[in-house]
């Protein structure tokens, strides 16, 4: 991108999400949405090749169809009610327009088709953006909109989505598809809560980004973005490859990894709430998702795939490549568990 | 004359059709004219003088008239008309059609549907004290200065930035 021009994107792009969760006002929370896509969208197409210039079409269509139904939600709602605070209760039709407006930004299930083309169509540091900055507007808006959320509906779009995010993986050999995949799953797994108890939504979504952000981080020290590049990483970097191991199992749920504890949290407010079907469910279908995650570890760390024999001298090369803050990502996506007590400050 | 607004807003909704059935941008925009020239009369007919006025001169007479001069630089030697395929056709016809179910419907009805064309409310008018007739919409323009200032801001960086980005998508090399 023209380096005059990138400052300005940048600073847009986290202007808009500001505005957007600072704002009392419907009118300015849909404004910093749209700076936010709009902004975001040179930032998908920073290599221009037709596939990111389809990958930022997707991404724009499907950004603005959502932004068109919660402006309509939001009018709705003044017409119904006068009220243009976000704080206020939601009459139940624009309530439901907002959440299918939301669910659309955030890529839940049944609108979640674009989530893996688009993280698959731009670099691994724009997809890393897609999938964690670019979610805390739209959930910052569902926090303050959820007394109003219809339940059933919710937890409907939920399981949905970590049924559709677990099987969607399982024949991907691409990883940006996979990490979308996988994106699609945990927001599934963070609406289910939001009626009960919003706090572990922004729980679950603070320990998602750092997970994600540490998989995108890792996965962009070895430019790694298929299966069989990554099973060069004992080559390349050869300290992360037995490291990739935590990290996937973390994000895929596993005790007693930080990504465990999320999840553990969401199940006993479920089951609080006398819902035991629901939460019984969304933990076998996320089977699935570690399932594809162990076939990452197994490629990276367990196996040799034959290679030729220039191809292994280089771990003898030194590495220039600076590695941005991965070892106390690694860290805290790994060993959070033993100080929950400090974590789960909202219990 | 109590249908005027309902008559304007099925006129405006038929020349969203006419461009949403995706003729060449050259005819879109004609299209945009004339429900541009529709919405403004639906403005002045709720009784926002200075708006409709307003959104006359800049939005059909400086945007639209950019937009006209940039797509004719930008022409193909034989642009897509709505007679000129049965796509494009086939879509203004079905558009037109849905239209005319809707427009019967609403009116075999009793009750209002969204918004009830009998009593929709006029642009407000203050009453001051010693200072004479205060009209909401040209009121509304100077508080957009003052009580909306942050907006504005917003607004006028956003645009700012909404060029920078077009250019990057453009030109990025």
């Amino acid at each position: 991108m023209n380096p005059l021009a990138q400052p300005i994107i940048y600073t847009t792009m986290i202007t808009g999400t500001l505005i957007t969760t600072l704002s009392s006002h419907w009118f300015l929370a849909w404004v910093g949405l749209e700076m936010n896509m709009l902004a975001f969208i040179p930032i998908l197409m920073k290599k221009t090749n037709p596939r990111s210039t389809e990958a930022a079409i997707k991404y724009f269509l499907m950004q603005s169809t959502a932004s068109m139904v919660l402006m309509m939600a939001i009018i709705s709602n003044n017409l119904l009610s006068g009220c243009w605070t976000t704080t206020s209760y939601i009459n139940q039709p624009p309530s439901l327009m907002m959440m299918t407006a939301l669910a659309m930004k955030l890529g839940m299930a049944p609108f979640h088709f674009w989530v893996p083309e688009v993280t698959q169509g731009t670099p691994l540091t724009s997809g890393l953006l897609l999938l964690t900055w670019q979610k805390l507007a739209p959930i910052s808006i569902m926090y303050q909109i959820h007394p109003s959320i219809n339940i059933h509906i919710l937890l409907t779009l939920s399981t949905l989505s970590t049924a559709m995010g677990s099987w969607g993986g399982l024949n991907q050999t691409q990883l940006r598809k996979i990490l979308g995949y996988s994106s699609i799953t945990h927001m599934g797994w963070m609406m289910m809560t939001l009626v009960y108890n919003p706090m572990t939504t922004i729980f679950y979504l603070t320990i998602y980004i750092i997970l994600t952000t540490t998989m995108f981080l890792t996965l962009n020290l070895s430019s790694s973005t298929t299966t069989l590049m990554l099973s060069r990483t004992w080559n390349k970097s050869t300290h992360l490859a037995p490291l990739m191991a935590p990290i996937l199992m973390s994000l895929g749920g596993l005790p007693p990894l930080t990504g465990f504890l999320p999840k553990w949290i969401i199940i006993q407010e479920l089951t609080m709430n006398n819902s035991f079907l629901i939460p019984s469910i969304m933990t076998i279908m996320t089977l699935l998702n570690l399932y594809f995650y162990m076939r990452l570890i197994y490629t990276t760390s367990l196996t040799l795939f034959p290679t030729s024999n220039n191809t292994k001298m280089t771990w003898q090369l030194e590495n220039t490549k600076p590695m941005p803050l991965i070892p106390p990502l690694i860290i805290t996506s790994t060993l959070l568990l033993p100080i929950s007590p400090l974590l789960l400050t909202f219990h | 004359m109590a249908y005027v607004l309902f008559t304007l807003s099925v006129l405006l909704v038929m020349g969203f059709v006419g461009f949403s059935s995706k003729p060449s941008p050259i005819y879109g925009g004609l299209a945009l004219i004339v429900s541009g020239v529709v919405g403004c009369v639906i403005v002045l007919n709720c009784g926002g003088v200075y708006m409709g006025l307003v959104m006359f001169l800049v939005y059909l007479g400086g945007m639209m008239v950019v937009f006209g001069y940039t797509t004719a630089m930008a022409i193909e030697e034989y642009p897509e008309t709505w007679g000129s395929g049965l796509e494009v056709l086939g879509g203004l016809l079905v558009g037109l059609m849905m239209e005319v179910v809707l427009v019967l419907w609403v009116l075999s009805l009793d009750e209002t549907v969204v918004v009830s064309f009998s009593d929709t409310g006029d642009w407000v008018i203050f009453e001051g004290e010693g200072s004479g007739l205060i009209r909401g919409d040209s009121i509304g323009a100077g508080a957009l200065y003052d009580y909306g200032r942050w907006l504005v801001v917003v607004a006028g960086w956003t645009l700012f930035v909404g060029v920078y980005i077009v250019i990057e998508i453009v030109r990025g090399n």
